[in-house]
Formats: structure tokens, sequence, C-alpha cells
């Protein structure tokens, strides 16, 4: 039997759970605060709360915002310098994935030195990072529980993945109350991201019952909670999808992805699309390619998407998938790789690119680029 | 471009990877602090090291010449007390304001490393020291300050100033056995005819009368006899100036002061109210030792006897005596009936560089070559002086001075 490893941060869950940042921060041994986060969260208000928090307790803070969506190298060492040259000591990040994985960077080069692309692939970081404290605004990305940060580099148009324990943070504060203000596509798309990495990471020969336990919640939550969420908003059903993301958090944070996250982050890195907006056009067809690796898993998966049934495995899998692809239609998310892509042209070089990223490792079904190719005709 | 290594599923699960926490950065920090504290320790010890090799008093002054710190030399030469914390000048000189020639300023000032010599008064011992100042200048520091090494130059000054004497008295040695040369054809010359001019006498003493006959006998008398004179104060010369002569052989005490005197005749001529008693010793045994240079303390004891007459009343005797001392010694005594020595000068008087003597008259070396000679011969130099009374030098010296060198 392989022998696994599950490590998550502290997680702080509930409702005005964010008042707790201040003396988490304190216990780290904060004076000066580093806060990132960008423009997004800054309207919603929820910067200034942070901030007034923060200076309520007579904690320094310096703001940076120089983050995108899917952020560059260049921002991150932009933030380092900063880090650096404040004397700042905690990171605290508030916002979504970019935010989160922009601090990771930020972290990795302030403590360990430079360029953040010197960190890419597995365990590359050989020095202490900076504490972290975490605060994510969409129940999706999972950053403030993973071992993953994604970078991109804007020279070599690739998403980098930097991988090492060192950059799960030390504290995540989930309160429910920051994805209220989030706008409807956003709560798609980032739950989207959040079922994709439950999926991913069940199906991984790197799961085991403890990340396999945490993907089915993932699940569940996410088929329960979805419609009711995006359509009315409903503050319960946005909670639960919160506690799903987390959950899908834990589980790939340990058992890593699988092929539909190595043909995002390739595709993210010479295209600039909302990663959660990738999920939907992909992953029906990405799991019908990994349905003869894994049928009994897959099946596991179906019957959570279309309810108890009994049938075959295959059956009730291909019947999830159906039901899937429904669901994202509903949600008017882009179906087809043609709405995301303006031609055909840069799929093989993203197919090639992404049989490259360490995602693609934990994929059940070895996949080539001709595999991958065959899987992007499939939806374009 | 992708030089990295592809990650495989073992570095994903990464069991042997774990966050770095700030324990462990805490551990590390520590070992890498114990480290370079131990380095810096080392070389710290080494440096100390080094500086406990310096030779020279050192000492950290600040700008305005406080010291801060000294060197263990510092301590062997200066001894009790703590100078930290004192002024540089009021430590050496017990004065309230910087020394005129001290190189500090000008270190400071000019930012180079200046040098100086001066003479510090210490244990009773004058010392000639050279001095290096160098600027040492730290952002950090409040105030400048000056690293100043004194180095003692006094035994360096004074073979120097052994050496010019030694090579003044080998270029007179020379010169006067030169001129002695020249003089003595001359000289043979004078006394040959004035000779001849006796001879031929006889045959025309019958022709003159005999007052001139005598005139003439009386005349020429007079120049063989002060040929003669001028031949032994010739072969004098040539004997003291004589140069490498630095064998000990038998000298005849007596004879060396007599001829002492006759070199200096001419001199003591002049000072016509100076009486020389000489007062020698019948039998004196003979001694070993250098003549040459044993006249050149004779000669320079009555110089300075002479001297000491002039600075008085230009008019006194000088008594030179000579005695036997127990068995194995013999004394030589000047005497004069000068001026005197003033008490405070006494200790001082033989060692090098001292003088009373105007600027020009003298470059205070004699007595100190006086006291080399007797030391090298394993005798003895002493005075006694009253002021206004006049002064006494006595030298005592060994029959058979054991020689252990050469």
């Amino acid at each position: 039997m392989l022998i696994t490893k599950f490590a998550i941060p502290d997680i702080i869950f509930g409702h005005g759970s964010i008042k707790y940042l201040a003396q988490c921060a304190r216990r780290l041994g904060a004076q000066r605060i580093l806060l990132v986060s960008d423009n997004g969260l800054e309207s919603s208000g929820w910067v200034d709360q942070v901030r007034q928090i923060l200076e309520d307790d007579r904690l320094d803070c310096v703001y940076f915002n120089d983050v995108s969506s899917n952020p560059r190298d260049h921002q991150v060492h932009k933030g380092a310098k900063l880090y650096l040259q404040e004397k700042l000591d905690v990171i605290v990040a508030l916002g979504g994935g970019s935010p989160m994985d922009a601090a990771k960077g930020i972290a990795t080069i302030a403590g360990n030195g430079g360029k953040i692309s010197d960190y890419e692939g597995a365990n590359r970081i050989m020095r202490p990072l900076p504490p972290m404290i975490f605060i994510p605004s969409t129940a999706g990305s999972g950053s403030d529980i993973s071992q993953y940060c994604i970078i991109t580099d804007v020279e070599r148009q690739v998403k980098m993945s930097i991988i090492s324990r060192s950059l799960v943070p030390n504290i995540s504060i989930t309160d429910p109350d920051l994805l209220l203000t989030k706008s409807r596509s956003l709560i798609t798309a980032s739950a989207i991201d959040a079922f994709a990495h439950a999926v991913e990471s069940y199906l991984s020969p790197l799961a085991s019952p403890f990340t396999e336990s945490q993907a089915l919640l993932a699940m569940r939550l996410f088929i329960k909670n979805i419609l009711p969420a995006v359509r009315d908003r409903d503050q319960a059903a946005l909670e639960e999808l919160s506690t799903a993301s987390a959950a899908a958090g834990m589980s790939f944070s340990n058992a890593g992805l699988g092929t539909l996250h190595a043909l995002a982050h390739s595709l993210g890195g010479m295209y600039d699309v909302l990663h959660g907006m990738v999920h939907p056009v992909l992953l029906p067809a990405v799991m019908r390619y990994n349905l003869a690796a894994n049928p009994k898993k897959l099946g596991d998966i179906g019957r959570i998407v279309i309810g108890p049934r009994v049938c075959a495995d295959e059956r009730a899998a291909l019947a999830g998938i159906d039901r899937l692809e429904e669901l994202f239609a509903e949600m008017d998310t882009p179906l087809r790789l043609r709405d995301l892509l303006p031609d055909r042209t840069p799929l093989e070089k993203i197919c090639s690119m992404a049989t490259r990223d360490a995602c693609q490792l934990t994929n059940p079904r070895s996949a080539y680029c001709d595999d991958l190719m065959g899987i992007c005709e499939e939806v374009w | 471009m992708e030089a990295t290594p592809s990650p495989t599923l073992y570095d994903l699960i990464g069991i042997e990877h774990s966050k770095l926490g700030y324990f462990e950065e805490l551990r590390q920090k520590i070992e890498e602090l114990k480290g370079s504290n131990t380095e810096s320790e080392n070389r710290r010890r080494e440096i100390g090291a080094i500086l406990d090799g310096i030779t020279d008093v050192m000492m950290v002054l600040d700008e305005d010449l406080k010291i801060i710190s000294v060197n263990h030399v510092f301590h062997d030469l200066f001894g009790k007390g703590n100078p930290i914390g004192q002024y540089c000048y009021s430590y050496f000189r017990q004065s309230d304001e910087p020394c005129e020639e001290c190189p500090a300023f000008r270190s400071l000032k000019e930012n180079v490393v200046s040098k100086e010599t001066a003479i510090f008064r210490i244990a009773g011992r004058n010392m000639q020291f050279e001095m290096v100042a160098s600027p040492l200048k730290n952002p950090q520091w409040p105030k400048h300050r000056v690293l100043i090494f004194k180095r003692d130059v006094t035994m360096e000054k004074e073979y120097q100033a052994k050496y010019y004497q030694a090579e003044k008295m080998a270029t007179i040695g020379v010169l006067a056995t030169g001129v002695a040369h020249e003089v003595n054809n001359p000289l043979a010359a004078i006394s040959g005819y004035a000779e001849g001019i006796q001879r031929r006498l006889a045959t025309i003493e019958t022709h003159v009368p005999e007052s001139l006959a005598e005139d003439f006998r009386d005349y020429t008398e007079t120049i063989i006899k002060e040929c003669r004179r001028c031949r032994d104060i010739v072969r004098t010369l040539l004997h003291f100036g004589h140069p490498v002569s630095s064998q000990f052989c038998v000298v005849d005490v007596n004879n060396m002061v007599r001829e002492t005197l006759k070199i200096l005749h001419y001199h003591l001529k002049r000072k016509t109210g100076i009486i020389v008693d000489t007062q020698l010793y019948y039998g004196l045994p003979h001694i070993e030792g250098d003549e040459p240079q044993l006249k050149q303390v004779l000669l320079n004891l009555l110089t300075n006897a002479v001297d000491a007459m002039d600075a008085h009343k230009q008019k006194g005797v000088i008594s030179v005596r000579t005695s036997p001392l127990g068995l194995d010694k013999v004394l030589i005594e000047v005497e004069d009936t000068g001026c005197g020595i003033p008490s405070a000068n006494r200790d001082k008087l033989f060692d090098p560089f001292f003088t009373t003597k105007p600027v020009g008259k003298g470059i205070g070396i004699g007595l100190s070559t006086c006291y080399n000679i007797v030391k090298e011969h394993q005798g003895d130099i002493s005075v006694d002086s009253e002021i206004g009374r006049g002064s006494r030098f006595i030298v005592t010296l060994p029959l058979k001075p054991e020689r252990n060198h050469g």
C-alpha cells in the first residue's frame, strides 16, 4: 500500500470568524503585516474592514493590491520587495485564488530570495516562509488549504505549479459572510473549481481514505447547494459551498489533481481566462476519458450527481457526466472550447505544455499530447 | 527551457518535506550565529595574538587625545597606573595641553599616516621614540580615533651618533696621518740643516765674534730641540689617529697621560690662567687596554675641564692624577676648579645627547662615549662635583680586563 500524507493548516470556519484575524496574526508574531488583496475586495469594502480589524489591534499594515487574476511573476517580485523593504513580518491574503497565490509567491521570495521561477516544481523551497494567514473570499480555489501555488511566467506564457508543504498557510480563516458580496459568475466559477478539485483528487492514485471522504463531502455539498446559491444567493447554500471548497482543498492538496487542471493551467498561461470557467467546458470530457481507468470511482461520482441508483458503475458514471453538462448549461457557463479561444491553432501547444504540468502526474489514466488533443477536439 | 526535473508522485506526497516553521528557522539561526560567533572569536584571538606580537607601544586615542586602549608593551614599559581615560599629554608630560610636535592632529586632519620622533623621560632615563600616528575613522564612532605606535629608538639613535663620531674620528685620523707625514719631511730637513749649521759653526767659530757664535749655537740648539718636540707630537698624532687599533695592548697609563697632555699642550698654553698640575704615581703598574680609546677618554675629560674653567673665571687648576687602587686597578682622576655640575644634571651626564654646551659647541656624545669605552675596559667612571668649586671625574680601570669577546 502507498504511504500517503495528510497535512492541512489550522482552519477557522464560521460566520464572523474574521474577527479572530488580529489575534491569529499576533500569535504568529505579527507587528507589521503585509495585506495582499485586489480591487474587487476593495470595492466590496472587505479590505477596509480587514485593515480596521488590524488597526483596532494596533497592528501596522502595508497594503499590496497589484494582483491580477492569474497572478504574474513580476507582481510577486514587486510584493516581495515591498515586504522586505518595509520590514514586514506576517502575510495576510484576502480574496480568491489570485491574491492567495500571489501571497504564497511573495512569501516564497521573501523567505528564500531569487526568482519565483526558481521554485517551479515540487519541494524546491528550502527555507521557511513568513507566517501566512489566508481569508478566502471565493468558495473554490482551495489555495488557503493547499500546498499548491500557481504563478504565470509572463515571458514563457506558462502557469508554473509550485508545490511545497511550506506553501500551506499557517491559518485559514473562512468567514461565509464574505461570499455574500460576490457576483453570480464568480460564485459559479469558484464552486465549479471546487467541484473539479474534488473530482480530480478523488480519482487520483494518491487518494487516501482521508482525502476521499473530503472529496465526497465536497461533491455532495456542491450538488446540493450549487443551484440555490447561484440562483437565489441562498445564504445557507453559500456557506455550505464554503465548506465544500475547504473540503475539496484538503483533498486535492494531499492527493493532487489531474488532466483537467493540467489543461486549465496550460490554457490559462496563454489566454487570460477565468480559471473556473475552463472546467465546465473540459470536465465532462476529461471524466469520460478517465472512465476506463476507474469506473468504480466515476460511478461513485455519478451516483452523487444523479442520486442513488442501482445500475452498473459505468452507466451511473455516464449518467452523472450527462447531468453535469446539463447543470453547467443551466448556469450559463461557457460549454465549448471555441467560446474561450480565438481559433484552433494554439490547441497543440496547449496540449503539449499540459503534458508537462505536475497535475498530469496524478491523473488516473496516462494521457499523451494526442489524447489531450482528442479531448479538446471533442469539446471544441 | 525546462531545466527543472519533473516532479514525481512521491514528490507530491512529500513525506520527508514538512512546512518549515519558525522553530526550525530559529534553530538554524542559532546554529548560524554560533558558527559565526566561533569564527569571529577565532579571528579576534588571531588578531589579538598578532597585536601581542607587536613589540612597539601601541595606543588608541580619541580625537581629544584621551587614551582609549593600550597594548601590553605599554604596561611593560610605563608600568604602574591605569592610563585609560587619561589625556596622553598629561600622562606622559604632566602637561595641560597637547604637545606641539604631536603627529596625531596632522594624521587626523589630513587623513594620512604621519611620523615624528620625540624624547620622553621614563624611569629617570631619556628615551627617544619614533611615533607613527594613523587615523582611525568609523562613522559609527562619536569621535574620530587615532592609532599611535611608539617605537623605542634610543639605541638606534645612540648607535647612529656613535657611528657619526667614529666616522669623524676616522676621518680626522686619516687627515692627521697625512698631515703628520707631510710635516715629518720638512721637519727632517729643518733639523738636518740645523745640525749642518752646528757642524759648520766649528769651522767659522774663530772668524766671528764669540757672542755671535754663541747666538748661532743657541738658536740651532733651539731649532733642533723644537724639531724633536714637533717629531714627538707628530708621532703621537700618528699613533692616535691610527684608525682600527682596537686591540688591547699593554698600556703605560702615565705615559698615556703625558702624551695626551702633549696633544693638548698648545690648546692649554693659550689659556694663560689655567695651570695643569700633573701628579703621576711613580711605578704605576701597566694595564691592558686600547690606548687610543683611553686617550680619547682623557682628552674628553680634559677638554670638559677646560670648558668648565672657561665658563667660570677662565683660570684655575686642572689636576691630573694617577694612582694604583688595590692590587688590580688603577685610578685616573681629572679634577678642575671650574663651575661644577648642578645636581639635577649629574645623573644625566653619561646619557647620550645630553649636553649643557650651547648649540654648535657639542652634540652631547662625549661623556657617553667615555662611559662606553670605560665600560668596555670593565672599568668605571664617576663624578664628584660641587657648584662653583669644581668637578672631579674618577676613572678606575682594571689591570687585566677579562674580555669575553673576540
